[in-house]
């Protein structure tokens, strides 16, 4: 390992820009490496011995800059601390022999810029997160997980994207490592049907992943960007994987095709921005290119999952150059089929806002109606807050006063809040 | 002009609560500091210590280090040039180690060893 410090004139001059997430990346592909070496049952081991490589990274390229390969070097310390930890009996593994064989030897071969060994990361990393997406694990355990291991946040960064406290997030993890041992779930993929079951709970993890980044209900607003980033690098992962499928792709193109307009959701103030208001031009564009090539290679196959409906949807709208352009009738097309594929009141909810560009508000407000009675929109203030913006305009001035204030009254983030306020008093 | 030594003392037990993505940023802080300073014109080089305690000699008695029994580790070191002490102290107050709870040692360079 070529030692930092050692130049003539370290620290002067050669540095330059670190690539974006580069820790966060790399300790999920040394950490799925590490677990795949030493078995699941180690994973406090395999992250222990990650942190301390990322934090030996920080102290020396501090003086030193960054070396011009960090990802082999991460590699290198995280291996040879794995190592000192298995001489040391600080773990009992099994196979001890043949594993500190196969590290040494990993470690002799000069890393790489070869395709091989980064293609070898990236397939411990993908069982990685398939052993995190096991059905018997609950999703919000899965999501914990793989954003601890493969997505490398911390705890008090988990937890502030659901709003949770750190103990209950590292109780989680604690409960999901023993279930994994317990239960002795392994890294290896599973096959036929089995593969497809896994695979179905794989991408709804990385969707709900991405749900819980992209509506902002509550939480820090960048943290939760993170999140639809690392659903949108997963979902990635799984579909350059020879299981990326037609509908890995659908989930793919929907993720980057809503992840593009995120950042014209709220003004340079932190307000909340209404599609109809967004300025196009802050649409990432580079973002809705990969949303589109993905969206091409999801129509290959006859399978529709409501992941194409949904990205049908998202390309509709950012293929629109207005609100008023958008092809609404075809917008309530793909609502009524995503209905049909996933009934849920949040989707009606959804489509009664195409119902009123389509129809007119009455008609939006008699849906509404509808779905007054749904448990699961009981606390959810987005129903209150779309009836007192088609009641605004349907010219219903007092009522849509009292619809906003019932939707103050439920749990919103400080830019909604500031949001209904604005109305309130515009109606006034 | 004269040259002072930075000497950088961590305090491990801040460190170790950092996510990957915190100690990405700080990296980035610390890497910005350097290179600031060195398109200023006045860092002269640096070095980081190797992560054991070392060795400390007294007499002909040798023992581990460290050599003082602080809980903060000398972790590395900065060699800056500066008009005075206050203007290296000036230089030194805006680098991310203050910030992330280090402490930095300032001592010039003896002033009979900066004539060349």
């Amino acid at each position: 390992m070529s030692s930092s410090g050692a130049g003539a004139q370290p620290g002067v001059g050669q540095v330059s820009g670190s690539v974006e997430h580069l820790f966060r990346h790399e300790s999920g592909r040394i950490v799925s490496y590490l677990t795949r070496l030493l078995g699941p049952e180690h994973i406090d081991l395999a992250e222990e011995v990650v942190q301390e490589a990322l934090l030996k990274a920080l102290q020396s390229w501090s003086y030193s800059g960054i070396p011009s390969n960090p990802a082999a070097w991460l590699l290198q310390v995280a291996r040879n601390s794995a190592l000192d930890a298995i001489r040391h009996k600080k773990v009992s593994v099994d196979k001890e022999p043949a594993l500190v064989a196969e590290i040494t030897a990993a470690s002799r071969t000069p890393p790489p810029d070869a395709v091989t060994p980064d293609a070898k990361l990236r397939d411990d990393e993908l069982r990685m997160i398939f052993m995190c997406c096991h059905p018997v694990l609950s999703p919000e355990a899965s999501i914990a997980l793989s954003l601890k291991t493969v997505g490398g946040f911390s705890v008090r960064e988990i937890a502030s994207a659901f709003l949770a406290d750190e103990a209950t997030i590292a109780q989680r993890l604690v409960r999901v490592k023993r279930q994994i041992r317990d239960k002795g779930l392994s890294l290896d993929l599973p096959s036929g049907f089995d593969l497809r079951r896994r695979m179905d709970s794989v991408l709804e993890v990385i969707y709900l992943m991405f749900n819980e980044g992209y509506d902002a209900h509550q939480g820090e607003d960048l943290v939760r960007q993170d999140l639809c980033f690392e659903a949108l690098r997963l979902a990635e992962l799984v579909a350059a994987s020879s299981m990326g499928a037609p509908r890995v792709h659908a989930l793919v193109a929907l993720i980057a095709l809503q992840t593009a307009r995120l950042s014209a959701r709220t003004d340079g103030f932190g307000d909340l921005v209404l599609l109809g208001q967004q300025d196009r031009s802050r649409w990432d564009q580079r973002l809705i290119g990969v949303g589109f090539h993905h969206f091409d290679r999801s129509i290959a196959g006859k399978e529709i999952s409501p992941f194409h409906v949904e990205a049908a949807i998202a390309a509709t709208h950012t293929q629109a150059a207005s609100m008023e352009e958008t092809d609404w009738p075809l917008v309530l097309g793909l609502y009524d089929q995503l209905l049909r594929l996933k009934p849920s009141p949040v989707v009606a909810l959804n489509r009664s806002v195409a119902i009123a560009r389509v129809h007119g508000a009455p008609a939006a407000l008699a849906e509404l109606d509808l779905l007054d009675h749904e448990p699961a929109l009981k606390n959810y203030y987005l129903l209150p807050a779309v009836r007192g913006q088609l009641l605004a305009e349907a010219g219903q001035r007092e009522p849509a006063i009292i619809a906003f204030r019932r939707a103050l009254e439920l749990s919103c983030n400080h830019p909604e809040r500031r949001f209904l306020r604005r109305k309130i008093e515009q109606l006034e | 002009m004269a040259n002072y030594f930075l000497f950088l003392y961590d305090d491990p037990s801040g460190w170790a609560k950092l996510s990957p993505e915190e100690m990405q940023k700080a990296l980035e802080k610390y890497i910005g500091w350097s290179q600031k300073a060195s398109n200023a014109g006045f860092l002269r080089g640096s070095h980081r210590l190797a992560e054991d305690t070392g060795k400390v000699i007294r007499g002909a008695k040798v023992t581990d280090g460290p050599y003082s029994e602080t809980k903060e580790i000398l972790g590395g070191y900065f060699l800056i040039e500066a008009d005075s002490y206050d203007q290296a102290v000036e230089r030194t107050l805006d680098h991310p180690h203050l910030e992330y709870g280090g402490t930095i040692e300032v001592r010039q360079v003896h002033p009979m060893h900066e004539q060349k």
